[in-house]
């Protein structure tokens, strides 16, 4: 079982594994969500979406189907 | 000869880099927003001047992460830059980026560095820079990258004038693209796409295939050999991975040695306020209050001067009357035209201090927050976390309103906004609720402390929200599209407001409800007077025929003008429109006069209360108190008892709330949807929902 | 001479209105599905 995005805990650090070439957008990439990078959880909307991240230096928010997508490692 | 030179400067960078704060900088007041011919987005340009004799044009493009777009505002971008035809393509483009977030900025300008034009890097926000504990090596940096760095804060003027040297001596700025970037993704394939557009530096032409976009500027060949390479998704976006990841590790490799950042300095206001500001309960109370807060500012201080305003075009109508020759064009003048005016410029106070608040709360950053809690629910209605600011927008004016949903990625979300926003009670509505509340609901207190006037607007107020949401959800369900877009928001630092910032987005905001609504309402005001001053025969005879009737040989001279003036309004051009409508109005509670208000409603809704009094025959410099009375002594002849009476009032509300009568709002949907499907839909639908509850409500009530 | 004014300002406001509503944008860009994404 593999983790995503979606899976961590507020706090919670960790490393982009792979995120898979034909559902993610090229503008995630673009955003600074790489493979390798790493990744933090800072905040959960209510029922967990949107999520709020830091990833590479960027502070952003994204949607919980989008995070369920980017597989990590710890 | 003084030679007037003008330099084509392209400002180009991410959201929140304070590139705004920067154009407002080297541009000041000589300003302006036009329109991309064809296109919704708008162009903001200005003049910049650099020395004696040389000029800087600037376009100001819009904020984006990567050059490659992901909505028009972006695609726009991308034309410009590939476009050497377009008006505003460069001579030299300035790349802003801001320290924190440096290295996500710098993807778009190693993307606008392999165009081949000269490039200008300026790092703005320096002045945070010891509190932030960064440290830039520039001359290091200006080596690795190619370029010439500017160190510049926007706020505190530091570094303008250095940029503007820069500008001036673009020509020796070096344009050779940093790393080579193709060789290491395909150099086969490359070499192949270079040689297919020889016309093109390299990187021009691989933008070209990527996009999803058809280029006018392309020949007849060119076009094709495009559509040959784009058939290769797969290979593209494989490549285009592939580019993303070599140039964050360029990037990656360049900041290493250059930018060096103690974390211990920097204090992390942000966390701690986010913690607040995003937590699943605190969150949305303080959204709440901050709501009540800016509603609450808005009923209190746009009030004196509406009725500043709204006293100076009484006095200004009436005065041009007494200045003028006697005339009919003197009576288009001081009736038609400029009570159409001030009917537009009396709500520039309501709209200006809306747009004020919503400015500063998005130069803070909070905004981004308030997308952030709201996401989940809007989706459950068919919009996003950004439909939050346009559907607030739209309490001021829908107009601004539906402008504002342009950064909603996803098509679908953002139709259904835009076809949803006029439900939200706008400020036209207000002069019509006023008066009609004053008529029908009394001045009493209910639990002791709140007053049922009061209590009575705010439930029309969510009255209007719920419509939007609850046809949201309709459409949500009902329409078919695909809509497969990436959610993304940055969630920027807090920051202090700049007021010149507001000032320049208030006044751009409040511009185009004047000019998106005023013209349309000035046309409809000037025909509407025409056809209430106008008739055929029996209008011209009037005056003869009433004074011939027997009745009327006791009246005193007011009484048979007043005979007279009511005779005329019935006999005219839009008395009989209004006695024509009157059979479908009549199961709303309505007669024809109030069929003649309804009319005129379409050039704007607060005509409605002007339209009656005009009817009513009460002079426009009384004041409402004495319309309130008109109205209310008025007498249906057929029941014998009051005209506007509860059932006809709460009807008049329900359909003033519903009903698509906003003819500007109309115009700027079918502009930013670009077909008239949207709008006509719009105006059937809302009418039919107005039409349906009106009936209704009157029948109940009586 | 009142008169003729007030049907150059009625002319002027028609047109304005039938120039913006069936006037045809050069560009028809149909925003159908998400653009350009």
């Amino acid at each position: 079982m593999f983790k995503t995005i979606a899976n961590l805990r507020i706090g919670e650090k960790a490393f982009i594994e792979k995120l898979c070439l034909d559902n993610i957008p090229l503008k995630l990439l673009e955003m600074g969500c790489l493979p390798g990078i790493e990744v933090e959880l800072i905040q959960k909307a209510p029922m967990h979406d949107p999520l709020y991240i830091k990833v590479n230096g960027s502070h952003i928010a994204i949607r919980r189907e989008t995070a369920e997508k980017i597989t990590i490692v710890y | 000869m003084v030679s007037n030179k003008v330099v084509k400067v392209a400002l180009i960078g991410n959201p929140n880099t304070g590139k705004t704060s920067l154009f407002n900088q080297l541009t000041g007041l000589k300003q302006k927003v036009g329109n991309y011919p064809g296109i919704t987005v708008e162009k903001k340009q200005g003049i910049c001047k650099l020395n004696e004799t040389v000029k800087a044009e600037v376009t100001d493009l819009p904020g984006t992460y990567s050059i490659n777009p992901t909505s028009l505002d972006e695609t726009l971008v991308l034309d410009t830059l590939l476009n050497e035809n377009n008006s505003s393509f460069p001579d030299v483009i300035v790349v802003v980026v801001e320290i924190e977030n440096i290295k996500r900025n710098l993807l778009l300008f190693t993307q606008i560095k392999d165009l081949k034009i000269p490039t200008i890097l300026v790092i703005n926000m320096v002045d945070q820079m010891k509190r932030k504990g960064i440290d830039i090596d520039v001359k290091q940096l200006e080596a690795k990258l190619n370029t010439k760095i500017v160190l510049a804060s926007a706020r505190k003027k530091i570094g303008i004038e250095e940029l503007k040297t820069a500008i001036l001596e673009y020509e020796k700025l070096d344009i050779t693209s940093i790393g080579k970037i193709t060789n290491r993704i395909d150099k086969e394939y490359f070499t192949r796409l270079k040689n297919a557009f020889k016309e093109f530096s390299l990187y021009k032409s691989w933008l070209l295939i990527t996009q999803n976009i058809e280029f006018d500027f392309l020949n007849e060949n060119q076009k094709k050999l495009v559509l040959k390479y784009r058939e290769d998704l797969d290979c593209i976006k494989r490549y285009q991975h592939k580019e993303t990841i070599l140039r964050y590790q360029i990037i990656n490799e360049v900041l290493k040695d250059t930018l060096k950042v103690d974390k211990s300095k920097a204090s992390d206001l942000r966390g701690i306020l986010d913690r607040v500001l995003t937590h699943r309960v605190f969150g949305y109370i303080i959204f709440a209050a901050i709501l009540l807060f800016i509603f609450q500012g808005i009923f209190s201080w746009a009030t004196y001067p509406m009725d500043l305003i709204d006293s100076a075009f009484a006095n200004l109508s009436s005065w041009v009357k007494t200045v003028l020759p006697k005339g009919t064009f003197t009576n288009l003048i001081a009736e038609g035209v400029i009570p159409g005016i001030g009917g537009i410029l009396i709500f520039i106070p309501q709209i200006a201090i809306l747009f004020t608040f919503i400015s500063i709360l998005e130069e803070t950053g909070y905004m981004s927050r308030v997308v952030f809690l709201m996401d989940k629910i809007m989706r459950k209605f068919g919009m996003s976390g950004k439909s939050v600011i346009p559907l607030i927008s739209g309490t001021a004016c829908a107009i601004p309103a539906i402008m504002a949903s342009r950064n909603i990625s996803s098509w679908k979300e953002r139709l259904i906004t835009i076809l949803v926003i006029p439900f939200t009670t706008c400020s036209a509505r207000l002069p019509v609720y006023a008066i009609l509340i004053a008529l029908i609901i009394p001045d009493k207190r209910v639990l002791g402390f709140l007053n049922l006037q009061g209590l009575t607007m705010m439930v029309l107020y969510l009255l209007g929200f719920t419509a939007a949401i609850l046809s949201a959800i309709l459409l949500h369900n009902v329409l078919e599209i695909k809509s497969k877009s990436l959610f993304v928001i940055e969630m920027p630092n807090y920051k202090i407001p700049s007021i010149k910032n507001i000032f320049h987005e208030v006044v751009e905001k409040t511009k185009a409800f004047i000019f998106g609504a005023g013209k349309i309402i000035l046309a409809i005001s000037i025909i509407l007077w025409f056809l209430a001053s106008n008739g055929p025969s029996k209008f011209k005879n009037a005056e003869q025929f009433i004074t011939s009737k027997e009745e009327v040989k006791d009246l005193s001279k007011v009484a048979i003008q007043k005979k007279i003036a009511s005779y005329k309004l019935e006999h005219s051009y839009i008395g009989y429109m209004g006695k024509s409508i009157e059979p479908v109005i009549e199961p709303m509670g309505y007669d024809w006069k109030i069929g003649i208000a309804l009319i005129s409603s379409f050039a704007a809704r607060e005509v409605f209360v002007g339209a009656l009094a005009t009817i009513y025959n009460v002079d426009s410099d009384e004041n409402v108190g004495t319309i309130k009375e008109r109205m209310a002594a008025e007498v249906n002849p057929e029941t014998g008892k009051k005209r506007f009476d509860f059932p006809t009032g709460i009807s008049l509300m329900l359909f003033y709330a519903f009903a698509m009568q906003c003819v500007g709002t109309l115009a700027i949907v079918k502009r930013e949807t670009n077909s008239w499907k949207w709008p006509i839909l719009q105006l059937v639908g809302m009418g039919l929902l107005a039409y349906i509850s009106a009936v209704i409500a009157f029948n109940i009530f009586s | 001479m009142q008169d003729i004014l007030v049907y150059i300002a009625l002319g002027l406001a028609i047109g304005f209105l039938v120039k913006k509503y069936f006037f045809k944008s050069k560009k028809k860009r149909k925003c159908d599905s998400d653009c350009g994404c």
